[in-house]
C-alpha cells in the first residue's frame, strides 16, 4: 500500500534554489571545463525537481513532462559540450577555461 | 478546430522539418556540397512558400494547434523574416565553407534545424513549446559557431556560449517552474496566480525575475550581455551574423507573446525591471562599443543597444499592443537587414584571406579598394546609427512614437542619449571606409559574385524601404489588424 507523504511546497523548492544556487557558483568558480559542465547539469536538474514539484502541487504531469523535456535537453547539450570538450582538449592542450583564453579586448 | 485546419496552418513547420529529413539523407548517401547547398535553399524557399498556402487556413486571424501554438498572420509575418535570413545566411555561408572547411555539409543541417527552432518560437503560447525552441537554436548554434576545425577562436566562442546560454536556459527553466508552482497552468494565457494568495504572488514574482533573467541572458541585455563581444568576435562572421539576427529575433517574438497572452506588464515590478535593463542596456552598450577596435565587437556592442531599443517597443504592449507590434515587427526587419548586410560584408571580404577580418583597419579605404562592399558597409553603418533615408532611420523614428505614445519620457531620453553616442562609433566605421587606402594595402578581388549580388542586394532594401517605407508599414499594419490586435 502505498501513502502520499504530504511534503510541503515550500520546502522542495527551497531545495530546488539551494541546488540551482550551488550549480551556478559552481558555473562562476570553478575553472575546469568538466566541472561547469557539472555544475550546469546540476542547474538543470534543479529545475527538473521545481516542476515535479509544482506539478505535484496541481496533481497534473505537466510538471513531469516538463522534467522529462529537462533530460533531453541536458542530453543534447551535454553531447555538444563533450565534443567540444574533446576538442579543447587537442587545440589548447587544457581543460582550464582561464588559460585557454584568447577573446578580450 | 478541424485537424486539416491544423495541419494547414502547420504547413510550414512540416515542410521544414521534411526539408531537413531530405538534407539529412541526402549527405548520409553522398557527401557533395552543391547538391546539400542547393537541397537547403530549396528547403527555405518551399518552406516561404508555403506560407501562402498556410495563410488561407488562418479565416479567423488565429488558428490554434494544440494548446501549444497559436498561429497567426504576425507568427507567419516573422516565420518569413527568419527564413529569408537563413536563406542569405546559406547564400553567403556557401562561399565562407569552400574557402576553409573540409566538411561542409553538416553546416546546412545546423543551420536548417536552427531555423526551424526560431519559426518554432513566434506561435508559442506554451512554455513547453518556448524552451523546444529555444534549444533547437541553442544546441545547433553551438555547433555553428565551433564549426572551422582547426582555428582556436570558434572553439573558444563556442564554449563561453554554451556555459552562458546554459545558465540562462537553466534561469529560465527555473521560473517557469515557479510560475507554474503559482497558476497551475503551463499557457502563457494562463500564467497569472491562480489564487490571490500572498504565496502564489511570491512565486509569480519570484518566478518572473528568473525568467526575465533567462531571456535577458538570451538577448544580450545590460547586466547579461559578459558573453556578447567573445562570442561574436570568436564565431566565424557569418554564423555571428545569424546569432545576431535570427536567434534574438525570435527570441524577442515569442517574448512578445508572452507579454500579450500573459499580461505579464500588468506587474508594476516586472516593468520597472525592464525599464532599467533597458535604459542601461541602451546607454551602456554604446559606450562600451566606443572603446572598441574590433569591428566585430563594435557590432556586438551595437546589437546589445538595438535590443535595449527594442524593449521599447515591448514596454508599449500593455497599453497598445497593435502599435507596440507594429514597431517591432519594423524594427526587427530593419535590425536583420543592417546586421546581415554588416556581417556579411565581413565573411564576403573574408573569401581569400587567410583570417577571418576583424579589425576596423582592415576595411580601412574600402570605398576605394572593393566600390561594392564598401558601399554597403557604409549603408549599413548609417542605417544602424539611424539616419534619414535608410530604413533604420523609419524604424527608429516609430521607437519614438512607441515611446511618446506610451508617455515612457525616461526610456526617451536614454533612447536619445544612447543613438547621440552610437552615432560617434557608425560614423568612426563610415569614414574609415571612405578614407583613402594605405599604400601597402591590396585590392579585394576574385571576391564571389553571389556574396557580392546578395550584399548589393541588401543595401538596395536598406535604401528603398527607407525611401519609400510606405509599402512595408501598410503591410505590417495590416496583418497585424488582421491578427485581431
Amino acid at each position: 500500500m502505498t501513502t502520499a507523504i504530504n511534503i510541503p511546497l515550500e520546502h522542495v523548492f527551497f531545495l530546488a534554489l539551494i541546488l540551482f544556487l550551488i550549480g551556478a557558483f559552481g558555473v562562476l568558480i570553478r575553472r575546469n571545463i568538466i566541472f561547469m559542465l557539472l555544475s550546469l547539469e546540476l542547474m538543470m536538474n534543479a529545475c527538473g525537481l521545481a516542476f515535479v514539484a509544482a506539478g505535484a502541487r496541481w496533481a497534473e504531469p505537466d510538471g513531469q513532462i516538463m522534467f522529462m523535456f529537462i533530460l533531453a535537453l541536458a542530453a543534447a547539450e551535454v553531447a555538444v559540450a563533450l565534443g567540444l570538450v574533446v576538442q579543447l582538449a587537442r587545440r589548447f592542450e587544457t581543460l582550464d577555461i582561464d588559460r585557454a583564453e584568447e577573446l578580450n579586448g | 478546430m478541424s485537424v486539416a485546419t491544423m495541419f494547414q496552418a502547420g504547413l510550414p513547420y512540416l515542410v521544414l522539418t521534411s526539408g531537413i529529413l531530405v538534407v539529412m539523407i541526402g549527405v548520409a548517401i553522398k557527401r557533395t556540397h552543391a547538391v546539400a547547398a542547393v537541397l537547403t535553399i530549396i528547403t527555405l524557399l518551399v518552406t516561404i512558400l508555403s506560407h501562402i498556402l498556410a495563410y488561407g487556413a488562418l479565416n479567423d486571424g488565429v488558428v490554434e494547434i494544440t494548446s501549444l501554438f497559436k498561429v497567426d498572420g504576425i507568427a507567419y509575418l516573422f516565420n518569413v523574416l527568419f527564413l529569408l535570413a537563413a536563406l542569405v545566411v546559406a547564400f553567403l555561408g556557401s562561399e565562407f565553407l569552400n574557402q576553409r572547411i573540409r566538411f561542409k555539409e553538416e553546416f546546412y543541417l545546423l543551420l536548417l534545424c536552427a531555423t526551424l527552432g526560431s519559426i518554432v518560437l513566434p506561435a508559442s503560447v506554451h512554455f513547453a513549446s518556448l524552451i523546444l525552441g529555444l534549444e533547437i537554436i541553442g544546441i545547433s548554434l553551438y555547433a555553428m559557431i565551433a564549426y572551422p576545425e582547426k582555428a582556436r577562436p570558434p572553439l573558444e566562442a563556442s564554449l563561453k556560449y554554451l556555459v552562458l546560454s546554459g545558465v540562462g536556459s537553466t534561469a529560465l527553466l527555473f521560473g517557469m517552474a515557479m510560475i507554474y508552482a503559482g497558476s497551475g497552468s503551463l499557457e502563457f494565457a494562463a500564467s497569472l496566480p491562480a489564487d490571490g494568495s500572498i504565496e502564489g504572488q511570491y512565486l509569480y514574482l519570484i518566478g518572473n525575475a528568473f525568467f526575465w533573467s533567462g531571456i535577458a541572458f538570451k538577448l544580450s541585455l545590460v547586466p547579461f550581455h559578459i558573453w556578447t563581444p567573445d562570442v561574436y568576435h570568436g564565431a566565424p562572421s557569418i554564423v555571428t551574423g545569424f546569432l545576431a539576427t535570427v536567434s534574438k529575433g525570435a527570441v524577442f517574438a515569442v517574448v512578445f507573446r508572452y507579454a500579450i497572452e500573459g499580461n505579464v506588464l500588468d506587474s508594476g515590478s516586472v516593468q520597472l525591471a525592464l525599464t532599467l535593463i533597458a535604459c542601461a542596456s541602451m546607454v551602456i552598450g554604446n559606450l562600451l562599443a566606443l572603446l572598441q577596435t574590433n569591428l566585430k565587437r563594435i557590432l556586438a556592442y551595437s546589437s546589445i543597444a538595438h535590443m535595449g531599443y527594442l524593449l521599447i517597443a515591448l514596454l508599449l504592449v500593455e497599453s497598445n499592443s497593435a502599435f507596440g507590434y507594429e514597431t517591432v515587427v519594423l524594427y526587427l526587419i530593419a535590425y536583420f537587414l543592417m546586421t546581415l548586410a554588416a556581417f556579411g560584408v565581413v565573411s564576403v571580404l573574408s573569401t581569400h584571406q587567410e583570417h577571418e577580418l576583424n579589425t576596423i583597419d582592415s576595411v580601412s579605404g574600402l570605398f576605394w579598394r572593393q566600390p561594392i562592399a564598401g558601399v554597403v558597409l557604409i549603408v549599413a553603418a548609417i542605417s544602424l546609427a539611424g539616419i534619414p533615408l535608410t530604413i533604420g532611420f523609419v524604424a527608429k523614428f516609430y521607437l519614438f512614437l512607441a515611446g511618446i505614445d506610451g508617455g515612457m519620457w525616461f526610456l526617451i531620453g536614454a533612447l536619445v542619449v544612447g543613438s547621440a553616442i552610437g552615432i560617434y562609433y557608425y560614423l568612426r566605421i563610415v569614414f574609415t571606409v571612405i578614407k583613402k587606402a594605405p599604400d601597402d594595402s591590396e585590392a579585394f578581388t576574385g571576391l564571389p559574385w553571389t556574396g557580392l549580388g546578395i550584399l548589393t542586394f541588401l543595401g538596395v532594401c536598406m535604401l528603398v524601404l527607407g525611401i519609400y517605407p510606405r509599402f512595408l508599414i501598410n503591410l505590417i499594419h495590416n496583418v497585424v489588424q488582421i491578427a485581431g490586435f
